[in-house]
């Protein structure tokens, strides 16, 4: 009755409103990219902006792995399979395309796809950008389609067994792009003229990897990308079909029983989650201009998981800042600066949460203090004995891991998201509104 | 069939004909057969393991009977997935409760409630103005579903941080939240005291009342079934032994020997 109505006013409004909703995430996206490509990244200088990149397509990495590890509790062990796979087919085509239409495989790309040295003299759209795009969104339409196939085994496994075929799922996609014939390499024109082009995605670099891809990955794509994915995520944790996802981690035959169609929840959650995984190998490709198969096999997918583990199976937030984390802990225990500000920083966030709560927890207060207290010891000692830290990164790392698993085994925030924990948001707390149940 | 019936009664609802399901070589129920008209308030009982949560699993899909027919209106059930049978019309609680514990209880009644509406990837991740329209319908209604019995203001907290009896509560909520024509209610007053038990039989009556439904009953506590069933079908090893109304099953000779043993062997 009212419905009907309600929706013939809103038709109207309807169109400008999905519109604004389809719009304002790239919007957003842009406004990201441009800002961190052009201010930060400038003022940060040019390692910090490459750690930055690593980064943001890390965190699109494991973002849209939450998707099938936290939201749909299935667990996947091949997300580098997805990246390889994008990332090979968005390389193949810049590579081949950029020699096809402009005989040259240096980057013709615009400022956005220059660093900030590099800068001067380029317009502010190319072409050469827009094949850049089109080949990442193919690459994650190729993920895609690969993610719709592995999702297709994981209806009759679960658990371990899962597990077990989406590993075997990467290590055959790693053994198939390794198998694959030599580039064609751009001072041999005539060659590729002679190749038919259906034939050259079978010329993908081998063994040797791909390499002499133009370089097009910048900060502003990287952080464009993972705006978006962080976006699109979010709205699917939020919406009924999130509900359907979480709804099969928690109790398949319940949510059967609720008329899910569990089967395509979780294809459906594979190839969203292959999709990202798919444009982030197409920006990893681009950063450095080598595609190696090699370095995107098992330990890849691992590292991955690592990162929604330690995030919390099913935080988007959790899972980027244990993205961004794991990326910058190696990359600071080669000279290990003074963590003793982080740690007060760490303190002081983690007491204000409590507080807000009023639920102190000592020692997980105490717990921070010694641990800061025990890091910068360390490295006193290690700095007046002129010991070299960095040689024993790797170990610190594991130990890191290791410690964190110990004592945080939910991840980071569990299954939500970080306003959540900080209490941002007016959440019923049980002690207040418990009442109900002795009226009831 | 042109013959009026003399009731003029049409076909009931539910329509369940000689359900049979073995495992192995046990015979878990045979020759079930259960006739639950509309609005109809029906019981399940027997002894344990007689086999009635297994003709649930029947009816719901969880098992494929290997014989037997099934009909809901005009539509065939048996074969089906079980989201496709609670999408035709029948939902279920479950004896051990089933929640999902990490969602908040509002979630776990969206879900449900969702079941009717359209839920498109594309659409979604789009954010387009009828699917955020679909969602705050969803929401209202799940919250107007929450308020009516008298969970509104839990709606936020994880549904496993309810108090034993509420869950079972909500578990009821989320069966009714998909807009079931039948719903099977699985030993609701398993650990409730006695004073409770009795609130849960109103609530059942006021359910089969308010929301329409056909309900489909196992209990153990007898009190409870014999006070609101309509008729009661008796369930022992996999067969059915008796089949009336609450005061014929209280007489019947079958019942009382399958429930307390022979009077030779007393």
């Amino acid at each position: 009755m009212t419905d009907t109505h309600q929706s013939r006013v809103s038709s109207q409004a309807g169109l400008g409103r999905t519109l604004w909703n389809a719009l304002w995430p790239v919007l957003v996206a842009v406004l990201c990219g441009l800002v961190m490509h052009l201010a930060i990244g400038p003022w940060a200088g040019g390692y910090a902006s490459t750690v930055m990149v690593a980064c943001a397509i890390n965190v699109v990495l494991a973002v849209s792995l939450t998707v099938v590890n936290g939201f749909a509790g299935q667990f996947s062990l091949g997300h580098a399979g997805f990246m390889a796979i994008g990332g090979y087919t968005a390389a193949g085509i810049v590579y081949y395309g950029s020699l096809l239409m402009w005989g040259d495989a240096s980057p013709s790309g615009s400022v956005l796809s220059a660093s900030f040295d590099e800068v001067a003299g380029r317009p502010w759209l190319a072409a050469g950008d827009a094949l850049f795009v089109v080949a990442c969104l193919v690459g994650g339409l190729m993920a895609a389609i690969a993610g719709y196939v592995v999702g297709l085994p994981s209806l009759r496994l679960r658990g371990d067994y899962l597990a077990i075929v989406t590993l075997g799922f990467g290590e055959i996609v790693r053994v198939l792009l390794q198998g694959t014939k030599g580039q064609i390499q751009p001072w041999k024109m005539s060659e590729l003229a002679e190749t038919p082009g259906w034939r050259l995605p079978l010329h993908l670099g081998g063994p040797q990897g791909f390499n002499l891809l133009p370089v097009y990955t910048t900060l502003f794509w990287a952080t464009a990308a993972m705006t978006l994915s962080a976006i699109v995520i979010y709205r699917l944790k939020y919406s009924a079909l999130g509900r359907e996802f979480l709804s099969v981690r928690e109790d398949e035959i319940a949510a059967q029983a609720m008329g899910v169609n569990v089967t395509r929840a979780k294809v459906r959650a594979f190839v969203v989650a292959a999709t990202f995984a798919g444009i982030a190998g197409g920006l990893y490709g681009h950063l450095t201009g080598t595609m190696n198969a090699t370095e995107l096999d098992f330990k890849r997918s691992i590292e991955i998981v690592i990162m929604v583990v330690l995030g919390g199976m099913g935080s988007i937030s959790g899972a980027a800042m244990a993205a961004v984390l794991l990326t910058i802990l190696p990359e600071l225990l080669r000279d290990p600066p003074a963590i003793w500000p982080a740690g007060l920083l760490v303190l002081a966030i983690v007491t204000f949460t409590q507080w807000r709560r009023r639920r102190f927890s000592w020692p997980v207060l105490t717990g921070i203090i010694v641990a800061t207290i025990v890091f910068e010891v360390g490295r006193r000692v290690a700095i007046a004995h002129a010991v070299d830290l960095a040689d024993y990164r790797l170990v610190i790392y594991a130990l890191l891991l290791i410690l964190m698993m110990l004592l945080r085994p939910d991840g980071l925030f569990g299954v939500h998201e970080f306003w959540d924990v900080l209490g941002l948001r007016r959440v019923p707390r049980p002690g207040i509104d418990g009442r109900s149940e002795v009226e009831a | 069939m042109t013959a009026v019936a003399p009731e003029s009664q049409s076909r009931p609802l539910l329509d369940v004909r000689g359900l049979r399901k073995s495992f192995g070589g046990l015979s878990a129920v045979q020759g079930f057969s259960l006739p639950l008209p509309e609005r109809g308030l029906y019981g399940l009982i027997g002894p344990n393991g007689a086999g009635k949560t297994t003709v649930f699993n029947l009816l719901t899909g969880v098992y494929t009977p290997d014989e037997g027919a099934i009909r809901l209106g005009d539509r065939p059930l048996a074969g089906l997935n079980p989201h496709q049978i609670a999408l035709a019309g029948m939902s279920r609680t479950f004896q051990n409760i089933r929640l999902f514990g990490e969602l908040s209880v509002l979630q776990n009644v969206q879900l449900a409630c969702a079941l009717r509406t359209k839920r498109h990837l594309f659409w979604t991740l789009l954010r387009t103005a009828g699917s955020l329209h679909r969602e705050a319908e969803v929401r209202a209604r799940s919250l107007e579903l929450l308020e009516l019995f008298h969970l509104q203001h839990r709606a936020h907290e994880p549904a496993r941080s309810l108090p034993y009896g509420h869950q079972r509560k909500l578990e009821i909520v989320r069966a009714l939240a998909t807009q079931p024509k039948v719903l099977l209610l699985d030993e609701p007053a398993a650990g409730m005291n006695p004073q409770e038990k009795r609130q849960l039989g109103e609530t059942i009556r006021h359910i089969r009342d308010t929301f329409d439904v056909a309900i489909l009953l196992i209990e153990h506590d007898m009190g409870l079934v014999m006070d609101i069933c309509e008729r009661i079908t008796v369930l022992d090893h996999g067969e059915t032994i008796a089949v009336g109304s609450p005061r014929e099953i209280q007489a019947d000779a079958h019942v009382i020997k399958a429930y307390l043993g022979a009077a030779d062997q007393l």
